[in-house]
């Protein structure tokens, strides 16, 4: 008998009784739609690191000034702990190609006539805009004159932009700050969120403003280092912290500083769904032994109603292995079906998913491969008990069965 | 011996359920030469279906030898003993045993299937059997959009497509009118007349007048073997 002719058989079997078939094939469905809609999202994640980090600026290492705790007891009052001559000292490391200092001033309120809006308010150095990848969407960025005139000038992003100003452009326009009137040169384009912090909810002064008129004194919070390559991100944390051992030289083991990988964060952002993967994963494979059982319970039914058919079968010279072959196919087309209902229902899920959360997904045809893959050996494993056993009926009980 | 369709010796058959042990056939030594159409009566329980079921290979004997058409076939295990079926045997059943979602010419090709023939012969020589029964014009009627003398025309069409050793019929009137059974004998005499080796299981006598012999079975054994005439024809080599 060739295939086709097998495989027409199977169905020919299957289209007798096409709902229960369905009914039985829709664990494998779910199962599939799990695998799929899995496969979708982590991939998705993963071009979603890669995109972030290409929007939020590659290869930067945070370095930022940290509280400590004194052997006496007593915690530090500031974090701005990262001295002009720290940033200067960093910049002169081989692998280092800029670094931004920043300082976020928590709390302040910017206000146009009667409207206000709390964004954090950051001062930064030049390169700051620059390393992170920010455009400017209207008017211009920070320069590196207004940094060294100390121009009061500010650009904002685009939630408080449109806060103040609603539809009307924001350049131009004077916002206040604290008792101080800042000039708005530019609004800068949209880059979304990384880890829950809308990266657009933020304003920008020149860092010697800020420190002038906003904090004092010359100590930074932060300052964000980029480094030539991906590869020069660990040794350059590494030489960072030896750097700043040695200039700090606080003793105890106690630092007053930290490193951290952006990239790292980014990833960290992206392990929001990785546990909706592994729920996902573990619907995916509980449906697929649930959706196998039911199918080995299914055939071993049919094998039942059929026994008489199959008496005759083999009364007409069917070999065991004919048999076997038969309800295995029967087994392997269920599956098969429900392994094609089940990708399109899980391209429909990934469709929804990335709709709701917003989350990235990307459909590789391998993915389909390996889904309908799943189903076949679904089908092979738990066809195969019920197929041996219509296999190994006798023949002469078969033929007396009513 | 060698030019016999069936040659036992001493067939036995033991069914043992439990503590329940039913012989079923106590010692059977039956040989049937080519050309002959063998009737085989008897009450029920006196072994002739057990008898029937062991020369189509259905079931092993318990004890004893078997041959047919000169190969020893008692012990053939599943695989050697579908082979057999499907080489040396055709059945007619009661029944009909007809596979109720396949056309009268699909469920001739069956045994063809199995014994691997190519489509196109296949599909030729199912529609010469349906022809050579009557049912030209039936080839893709469904068992139930046909009469039960029809359904048992087809069956008896399927188990002569493959040109078998020896065709055994359980019944194979048992469930018609009578004039079904007419026409079922009429085929049965006619490739009885072209030199077929029968074995046709019956419980009524005028059904059994068709054979050259008629075999009386009762309690396992062959108690009488009735010879009523020389086969009508000299065999046909095959």
């Amino acid at each position: 008998m060739s295939l086709a002719e097998q495989l027409g058989l199977a169905v020919q079997a299957l289209r007798a009784n096409w709902l229960r078939g369905l009914l039985t094939a829709l664990g494998v469905i779910i199962g599939v739609a799990s695998l799929v809609t899995l496969t979708a999202i982590s991939a998705g994640a993963r071009e979603g690191v890669a995109t972030d980090l290409k929007r939020l600026g590659p290869n930067i290492v945070l370095l930022d000034g940290e509280f400590i705790t004194l052997p006496n007891g007593v915690t530090t009052p500031t974090d701005r702990t990262l001295t002009r001559g720290d940033l200067e000292a960093v910049a002169r490391l081989p692998s280092v190609r800029a670094v931004a200092a920043r300082q976020v001033v928590e709390g302040l309120t910017i206000s146009s006539g009667r409207v206000r809006t709390s964004p954090f308010v950051s001062g930064v150095s030049p390169d700051y805009l620059r390393i992170h990848n920010v455009t400017a969407a209207q008017g211009r960025l920070l320069t590196r004159d207004d940094n060294r005139f100390g121009r009061e000038v500010i650009v904002l992003g685009s939630i408080p932009a449109r806060r103040l100003f609603r539809a009307a452009a924001a350049v131009g326009h004077t916002v206040r700050v604290l008792d101080r009137e800042f000039t708005v040169v530019g609004v800068y384009a949209r880059r979304g969120s990384l880890g829950g912090e809308n990266l657009d909810n933020n304003a920008f002064l020149p860092l010697t403003v800020a420190k002038r008129v906003l904090f004092g004194g010359d100590n930074v919070h932060g300052a964000d280092v980029q480094v030539a390559s991906a590869a020069d991100v660990a040794p350059t944390m590494d030489a960072i912290d030896s750097l700043m051992a040695e200039r700090h030289k606080i003793g105890g083991g106690l630092e007053d500083w930290s490193t951290e990988d952006q990239a790292q964060i980014i990833n960290a952002a992206q392990a929001a769904t990785s546990t909706f993967q592994t729920l996902t994963l573990a619907l995916g494979a509980i449906a697929l032994i649930v959706g196998g059982i039911g199918i080995m319970n299914i055939m071993l039914v049919s094998v039942t109603e059929r026994t008489r058919e199959i008496g005759i079968r083999k009364a007409l010279g069917a070999d065991p292995r004919h048999i076997q072959g038969q309800f295995l196919t029967e087994a392997l087309v269920l599956c098969t079906a429900g392994g094609a209902l089940g990708v399109g229902l899980g391209l429909a899920v990934a469709r929804v998913v990335s709709s709701l959360a917003g989350w990235q997904t990307v459909i590789a045809p391998g993915t389909l491969v390996v889904a309908f893959a799943t189903a076949l050996a679904v089908g092979l494993f738990f066809g195969f008990y019920p197929a041996r056993r219509a296999a190994r009926l006798p023949p002469a009980v078969a033929m007396r069965y009513d | 011996m060698a030019d016999l369709v069936i040659a036992t010796e001493d067939l036995r058959k033991r069914y043992d359920s439990g503590e329940l042990s039913v012989e079923a056939l106590r010692g059977v030594d039956l040989t049937v030469a080519p050309g002959e159409l063998v009737a085989v009566m008897g009450p029920s329980g006196s072994g002739k279906s057990t008898l029937l079921s062991i020369l189509g290979c259905l079931e092993q004997p318990t004890s004893g030898s078997y041959l047919l058409a000169g190969e020893e076939v008692a012990r053939f295990d599943e695989r050697k003993a579908a082979r057999v079926r499907r080489e040396r045997i055709g059945f007619v059943f009661q029944s009909y045993n007809l596979l109720p979602r396949s056309t009268a010419l699909q469920n001739v090709e069956l045994p063809l299937i199995y014994a691997q023939i190519p489509r196109d012969e296949r599909r030729r020589r199912a529609a010469r059997a349906l022809e050579s029964v009557g049912l030209a014009d039936r080839l893709a009627h469904l068992p139930s959009q046909l009469s039960g003398g029809q359904q048992q025309r087809v069956a008896v069409a399927r188990a002569i497509v493959t040109e078998p050793a020896v065709l055994l019929a359980d019944e194979p009137t048992g469930n018609l009118d009578s004039h079904s059974e007419a026409e079922i004998l009429e085929i049965l005499d006619d490739l009885h007349d072209r030199g077929a080796t029968i074995v046709m299981v019956t419980h009524a006598r005028e059904v059994a007048e068709h054979g050259t012999r008629i075999l009386h079975m009762l309690d396992g054994r062959i108690e009488i073997d009735e010879t009523l005439r020389a086969s009508r024809a000299a065999p046909v080599p095959t």
